[in-house]
């Protein structure tokens, strides 16, 4: 039976007939329009990104390849938070020089740029420089993003010709991305009084938040890829709150949200007040949660109820002005 | 119609109230922060002083030997390989209560034993057991009568079915997923199923020790604590390393990990300048303790024995 099943197979690719003609153009049609796509998207362009030489350190060993199926491979227990922002592909090429310590370059290519910013937020800890659309160095790590390209090169040792060599490839890179992204628009929601700029990360689903604020063991806010989050800091009365502002596809998903947040952290099963509320809880602090078509807007950590209302009404505020 | 799993959520309010978790809110510091709702309770920041007045049990169920030595680590954060070893000698003559190193490691390992050195290394994240802490174990089973032979030292590849005993030689990392990652989250890959370890799934962390070839086999807990990890991840940023320049040895994998979090703990709020609470909650810890039942997690059973240098210990 394996053998039938096969031969009709095998002698197409024996004598050519016009059906195995037809099938082998749309094969050949498929993996061009792929190929096209792809360069259309600038995919075969990563290796491109990196020159083989940079402040006398020299490409070393095969570039290496991961994509979304073989994430793990490179960062087993790490890749779950860049599959949480699209990741798609990442390049990995190491550079040598003697008697110095080696520099590790990665291109990371995500779906989009607000998701090559996102990844970017995820930790903002260190010195801002001026490379891409945003760039970070501490220790040996410069960290930057630009359209849809994240990108980390670390030296393994920080010495200051090793510090010179990561930003040399760091410009060279930047360089060579031809094109800038777009930020996500709800950053512009925020309110920048008071904002704590390094305080602001962007993501989409459970595994982020909870990596950064730890809201529920369950997905309190169903949260999804479709989902756009920020969760920033601002400063208060001299006391730093915190503020979710989470966009959701529609506003009967945004209000389940709200009603799930109430029902939930509230402990209230009864109807929610619309359209938000403010309640006291643990350690003396102030929850407030506000529902508004599409966004659900929560704030922590304040030390009285009109700074959740205060802040919370910027918000409202900002959000109608940028999407509506 | 099937309930609603997250109407069962813990959340960070029962996590701050101190009524999810067990005791891991203590090893955070948050005990002051046990309070009711609505009572309106400033919370005290003192990191270092509610860090160091944990594990003082005096009847305790579990010891833990933290041996600190300004010497291990240069200024360039090379490794002084013979101080560390002086470092895992001092810890395990302690923590058996021997005076001599290889007396010492007979207390855990016999001259029949097949003995797995288990490791952590992984290629992008970069927060390695350190070659130096390894050889030193190496050397050290070898003199307590293993033959070179039946010791393996490995990340990933130990032959389990083979080992009488582990060694389990974990760093100390705080970890996006599972709040942090030391002893208990050491043995995950010999799971097969990592990433199902993850995230929700940390808590039932616990089950990889019980595996049939890994439970009951572990000897002996090593802590290489030269330069633990405690930023946000996912890959590591040397911003958030520092040269703590420590070893901890025991044999309660739930006690190591709960000193391992409270020393991160600390250490993380003094970097902010503010309270900076490991997220998500190491719910592994908490479930090693009550439903895999590996160890304690209550500082008020687990004695702590410090040596040697004693600035910014931490706890």
């Amino acid at each position: 039976m394996t053998l039938s099943t096969q031969a009709p197979m095998a002698d197409a690719l024996r004598q050519p007939t016009s059906a195995a003609r037809s099938l082998a153009v749309a094969v050949a049609l498929v993996v061009l329009g792929a190929w096209a796509a792809g360069r259309a998207r600038g995919e075969e362009k990563m290796e491109q990104l990196l020159p083989a030489k940079t402040a006398g350190w020299s490409a070393a060993g095969a570039d290496r390849y991961y994509t979304r199926d073989n994430i793990f491979e490179y960062m087993d227990g790490a890749g779950e938070i860049y599959l949480a922002y699209d990741f798609q592909r990442l390049l990995v090429r190491e550079y040598e020089k003697r008697a110095a310590p080696r520099i590790i370059a990665e291109i990371y290519q995500m779906s989009s740029s607000e998701d090559a910013y996102g990844i970017f937020s995820h930790d903002p800890e260190g010195q801002p420089v001026t490379l891409g659309q945003g760039a970070i160095y501490g220790a040996g790590l410069l960290r930057f993003w630009k359209d849809r390209i994240f990108v980390r090169v670390l030296a393994e040792k920080e010495t200051a010709a090793a510090k010179a060599a990561v930003m040399a490839l760091g410009k060279s890179i930047d360089a060579t991305i031809p094109r800038a992204g777009k930020k996500p628009r709800l950053l512009t929601a925020l309110p920048l009084p008071g904002l704590l700029r390094e305080s602001v990360h962007y993501f989409h689903t459970q595994v982020s938040l909870n990596a950064h604020y730890f809201l529920a063991d369950s997905n309190l806010l169903n949260l999804s890829p479709r989902t756009e989050v920020v969760l920033a800091r601002y400063l208060r009365n001299g006391r730093r709150v915190r503020l979710l502002l989470c966009r959701y596809a529609n506003a009967v998903a945004a209000k389940a949200a709200f009603e799930q947040f109430n029902r939930i952290y509230f402990h209230d099963r009864s109807a929610p007040k619309l359209p938000g509320r403010v309640e006291k809880v643990e350690r003396g602090e102030f929850v407030s949660a506000r529902w508004d078509e599409t966004f659900l807007i929560l704030v922590f950590e304040a030390r009285d109820p009109r700074t959740c209302e205060a802040l919370t009404e910027t918000v409202v505020k900002r959000v109608r002005e940028v999407f509506r | 119609m099937r309930p609603n799993k997250n109407e069962e959520s813990v959340t960070r309010r029962d996590f701050l109230a101190g009524a999810a978790y067990g005791t891991v809110g203590l090893a955070l510091g948050l005990n002051s922060a046990c309070s009711e709702a609505g009572k309106d309770t400033a919370v005290s920041f003192d990191p270092v002083s509610m860090a160091k007045s944990l594990f003082r049990a005096e009847n305790p169920v579990s010891r833990v030997v933290l041996v600190r030595d300004e010497r291990a680590l240069d200024a360039d954060h090379n490794i002084n390989a013979g101080v560390v070893a002086e470092m895992i000698d001092a810890a395990v003559k302690t923590l058996s209560g021997e005076k001599d190193a290889a007396r010492a490691w007979q207390h855990y390992v016999r001259p029949q034993d097949t003995v797995g050195v288990k490791y952590t290394r992984c290629e992008s994240v970069r927060v390695h057991t350190e070659q130096e802490v390894i050889d030193a174990i190496v050397a050290r089973l070898a003199d307590a009568g293993v033959a070179k032979e039946r010791i393996q030292a490995a990340d990933y590849g130990l032959r389990l079915k083979q080992c009488t005993a582990l060694i389990n030689v974990p760093t100390i990392k705080v970890h996006p997923l599972t709040g942090i990652a030391v002893s208990l989250k050491n043995y995950i890959n010999f799971t097969g199923r990592e990433s199902s370890y993850h995230h929700e799934g940390s808590v039932k962390l616990g089950e990889a020790w019980l595996l049939p070839d890994v439970q009951g086999k572990t000897r002996l807990i090593i802590v290489d604590a030269l330069r633990p990890y405690f930023g946000p991840g996912p890959q590591v940023s040397p911003v958030h390393r520092w040269d703590y320049r420590g070893i901890l040895a025991g044999t309660d994998p739930v006690a190591i990990d709960a000193i391992s979090l409270a020393i991160a703990q600390a250490k993380r709020n003094l970097f902010k300048g503010e309270e900076w609470i490991i997220s998500p909650p190491p719910t592994s810890i908490a479930t090693a303790d009550t439903v895999y039942h590996l160890g304690t997690s209550d500082p008020l059973k687990i004695q702590l024995i410090r040596q040697g240098w004693e600035k910014d210990a931490l706890v």
